[in-house]
């Protein structure tokens, strides 16, 4: 059941008026389908709210279209096409290995032998493999040699093998690097083998090994485009080598140290000028780590193409735990880590392609809505951005596209044992998920570990992301989160009348303040947590200089991201890379000396761990997360001070703030943000509304938080599992209003929009958006205040 | 840990009506939790359940934790409409298989059938040392794994 038998995606996110978009769709099955241009309103089918809303926008590429299917090879390889010096007679092959799934399940999705370093297919050529039952083995045409010994799965071992082509002798070694005391001895294995090695057009190849080459459609979407790989490898190799001469295990371990181009009195030790003759190639993982070529540095230079984007700046055989940045420790960082669900472009063909017009489309969220005679339906949201200089309105929505990313096809409920825990019921699985269940070959989240079991820290939107759908309940809520929950505020802005235009984190990312500072008010999606260093470097300018910041969520400015240059050449933010360091809330644990992003170098991990605590953004930072139900809120004393006090006319005092909605049931839930002027809030913030006390124990305190595991963490009993509504004033005229919930915009659209979370908002979007800076506050405002000098009531009683 | 209530005891029996009430009582909300909304399908008040008792709270956390090979688990076959339980295969790129023929026209409703389901399949002795096996010592519970 459940085969989605449409699915597509789009060539970018957002698309100025006046530029083209392109469509990618896989259609497999129905002979044509049809494509329409819909306006996003509503994606939430919850019958309590306004139900699913779209709004057809007349466009050149409506239409009806041939399908065909298009497939994703999925799977991180290295490739160097075909060249002479590959056609040895005899050679060594060498490298270290530490395999992650040796042995796999029979039915595990991939089940099979594991290419290594090859130069075969067909039976045909020379090649070193991991077996499928785990063996090291070396494949000459149609011989294979084992080990008969499993490799053990997680642990560095150096392989090689060679071959004498005039005595036909084969040695095999296994050289596990840690040996416990029961360990067996491994020997090399020796042999004899009369023939003579035949060779084949097909290109050489790290972690796979070429199946076949054919000119049919669907290898059209490989690379190079024909060219089936398979046998993709889960783990790290470190130092490949290939020699054209059987070498002595002597011979060998001076090949460890590869190529040594440059050999001269002063530098480059190495294996001899006689020994260096034999090198074919010899790539050097630790050589441009921020690119995705890996870099032979020998005599050809058979540079070979990363395809897929496998993980980078992994800690080598070599690395002793001294040095943890990659930068300055570059040949301890010798390791690629490949894994057989990587993925960093589906290469499909575009079948549809539109001409935003320059004129008369407003700036908003759109979907290519893709649907069949036969009931197949499917939806690729993109977003028309005006160019800059040409805003449409004072009001802009930044879409949190890199978080979108962050969550992209996110498996958690299939994959993880523990995922009940914190969602407190059991998962609901949609027919996106289980398609995912089965297309493992269409890339994880970066919430999800790869099928090897280690972390996804790299997400590319070069493929179909079936998370960023309307209609879609995400198991972690049971109720829309991040896509479709954006679309409540959409259907609020809409249904309330309001001017807005639309920009992604990536638009911010690349064109800094300049892409803000024509708006009066930015609004933020309902969970912006994953961002660039750049994109709050823009917010912080912007809200600096007179700009009023609307942060309608909660858990944002958490993750350190960063777009991977080496894709800028094929569109802005392809890729975007996070590493889940020493704390937050992680899914995944990154391994010791792996902190650091192999596309920027930068240290990963939580922006508060850089110095750049959460609660500096917007005033408020995430406490806690639960996932059950959700609460409201209650007013405070601060939402009487006149500073802010304009916010709630039209709200009493004591009614409860939110206690309805389409997220939780309420507007305070799944994560929440509180004031904390120690770890950011400016001093002066004001927390106008609380919903401490009310949270379910299913609510946890962060673990960033607290250093001592301890009871009493959860809702019921812990002080800062609460969230706080906020707002402060920043420099000349600005100001951030912060609701600090996820599940906030889910209470929006309640009652047709008539609720008092809809008043509350509309009170300080119709403030934020006037032209001018904002009302200066009362003069008695102004005044020294520090950031620890209050003694709580409470506690001063007790004295 | 305490061992999951015998079948056919009290104990059990109060457990399964308290289930009930609170799945009932959660119908229409947005979300779920063992709890009881003083005003069904509105989470302004919520008493009862986990919150209040033990024995069901802790049964719970030890289904919740089990690893996820063979583990229950909804899947939503109509948007909005009609859900099925399904069974983790636990291997990568093996879908979940449907382990009968019921549907659902209520996502709140298949919680209680699989709180029964899984009753019936956990030994009262579940995760104690009887129940020992290599792969404790190997991380085969796949708990803090995603």
């Amino acid at each position: 059941m459940c085969a989605m038998r449409l699915t597509g995606y789009a060539e970018k996110f957002s698309v100025h008026p006046g530029d083209k978009i392109k469509f990618y769709v896989n259609c497999d099955g129905p002979a044509e389908f049809k494509a329409e241009v819909v306006q996003m309103i509503n994606g939430d089918t919850n019958p309590r709210g306004p139900g699913f809303i779209e709004k057809p926008i007349a466009a050149a590429c409506n239409g009806t279209y041939k399908g065909r299917k298009q497939i994703i090879h999925g799977g991180s390889y290295g490739y160097a096409a075909d060249a002479p010096q590959f056609h040895v007679e005899s050679f060594t092959l060498q490298c270290w290995v530490w395999p992650t799934t040796p042995k796999t399940h029979p039915r595990y999705w991939k089940h099979g032998a594991q290419g290594l370093v090859t130069k075969w297919s067909q039976g045909k050529g020379y090649g070193l493999f991991l077996n499928e039952e785990g063996q090291v083995e070396l494949r000459i045409n149609g011989h294979k040699i084992t080990t008969g010994v499993p490799i053990r799965d997680h642990a560095w071992h150096f392989v090689a093998a060679s071959f004498d082509a005039a005595t036909g002798e084969v040695v095999l070694y296994h050289e596990p690097q840690i040996v416990y005391a029961l360990d067996p001895v491994i020997e090399p294995v020796k042999t004899v083998i009369k023939t003579k090695v035949e060779h084949s057009a097909a290109p050489v190849a790290l972690a796979a090994y070429v199946d076949r080459m054919d000119d049919s459609p669907l290898a059209k979407s490989s690379l190079p485009a024909g060219v089936w790989f398979t046998g993709k490898y889960n783990g790290k190799i470190d130092s490949p080598r290939i020699c054209n001469k059987a070498l002595s295990r002597f011979e060998i371990e001076q090949m460890k140290a590869g190529a040594q181009p440059g050999l001269t009195e002063r530098r480059n030790s190495g294996p001899t000028g006689a020994l260096s003759e034999t090198i074919v190639a010899a790539w050097d993982f630790w050589d441009g780590i921020d690119t995705i070529v890996a870099k032979d540095n020998g005599p050809y230079r058979f540079d070979a193409q990363l395809v897929n984007c496998p993980t980078r700046a992994m800690t080598g055989y070599n690395w002793a735990g001294e040095n943890f940045d990659w930068k300055y420790a570059k040949k301890e960082y010798g390791a690629i880590h490949f894994h057989d669900d990587d993925v960093d472009n589906a290469r499909w063909e575009a079948d549809v392609e539109w001409s935003v017009p320059e004129e008369g489309i407003k700036s908003r969220f759109y979907a290519l809505k893709l649907t069949t005679s036969e009931g197949d339906e499917d939806y690729i949201p993109f977003w028309v951005v005006p160019r800059i200089g040409k805003e449409q309105s004072k009001i802009a929505v930044m879409v949190p596209t890199i978080s979108y990313m962050a969550y992209a096809n996110e498996h958690v409920a299939c994959n993880a044992g523990g995922a009940e825990l914190f969602v407190y019921r059991v998962p609901i699985m949609q027919q996106q998920n289980m398609f995912l269940a089965e297309h493992r070959e269409y890339g994880g989240s970066i919430y999800d570990t790869h099928t090897d079991g280690s972390g996804i820290c790299l997400s590319s939107r070069l493929r179909p992301i079936l998370s960023i759908r309307p209609k879609y309940d995400h198991f972690l809520a049971q109720a829309p989160w991040q896509y479709p929950a954006d679309l409540h505020l959409v259907y609020w802005l809409e249904t309330m009348g309001y001017e807005y235009d639309v920009f992604t984190d990536e638009d911010v990312t690349y064109d800094g303040l300049a892409r803000l500072e024509n708006y009066n008010v930015i609004i933020t999606g309902s969970h912006p947590e994953h961002n660039s260093g750049p994109q709050l470097d823009a917010l912080h300018n912007y809200t600096q200089r007179g700009g009023r910041l609307m942060y309608m969520g909660a858990d944002a400015w958490y993750w350190v991201h960063s777009y991977h240059p080496a894709y800028d050449g094929i569109g802005r933010g392809v890729i975007t890379e996070m590493r889940r360091c020493e704390s937050g809330i992680r899914t995944w644990r990154a391994d010791p000396g792996e902190y650091y992003h192999q596309g920027t170098g930068e240290l990963g991990g939580m922006w508060r761990f850089r110095g750049r605590y959460l609660h500096s953004v917007a005033g408020v930072g995430m406490s806690s997360e639960g996932f059950d139900i959700s609460s409201y809120f209650s007013r405070t004393p601060d939402s009487l001070d006149p500073r802010v006090s304009w916010a709630f006319e039209g709200i009493s005092y004591d009614e409860p703030l939110g206690n309805f909605g389409l997220v939780g049931g309420g507007a305070a839930g799944l994560e929440l943000d509180i004031v904390d002027t120690m770890l950011g809030s400016p001093p002066h913030t004001l927390a106008v509304a609380t919903s401490a006390g009310r949270h379910t124990e299913a609510y946890l305190l962060v673990m960033e938080d607290f250093g001592f595991n301890q009871q009493g963490l959860d809702g019921t009993v812990h002080p800062r599992v609460r969230a706080d509504i906020a707002y402060h004033e920043t420099p000349n005229g600005g100001a951030a209003f912060s609701f600090s919930s996820i599940a906030f915009c889910g209470s929006l659209p309640w009652n047709n929009c008539q609720n008092n979370i809809s008043t509350l908002v509309k009170n300080v979007l119709d403030r934020f958006s006037a032209d001018g800076p904002l009302p200066p506050p009362p003069a008695d405002a102004i005044r020294h205040r520090g950031r620890a000098d209050y003694e709580s009531p409470a506690l001063a009683q007790r004295g | 840990m305490i061992p999951i209530p015998k079948k056919g005891t009290p104990e059990r029996e109060a457990l399964i009506r308290e289930h009930r009430e609170c799945v009932d009582s959660m119908k229409g909300v947005a979300g779920f939790s063992v709890l009881k909304c003083e005003t069904p399908g509105d989470t302004t008040i919520v008493t009862g359940g986990v919150h209040e008792n033990p024995v069901l709270r802790r049964v719970l956390l030890r289904m919740r934790g089990e690893s996820p090979k063979g583990k229950l688990v909804v899947i939503c076959t109509k948007v909005d409409a009609e859900w099925r339980i399904g069974r983790l295969s636990g291997i990568r790129g093996v879908p979940p298989e449907f382990v009968n023929d019921k549907v659902y026209t209520d996502e709140q409703e298949i919680q209680h059938d699989i709180f029964l389901m899984r009753l019936e399949e956990m030994p009262e002795t579940a995760g104690m040392p009887e129940h020992f096996a290599e792969g404790w010592k190997r991380r085969d519970d796949n708990w803090p794994v995603t």
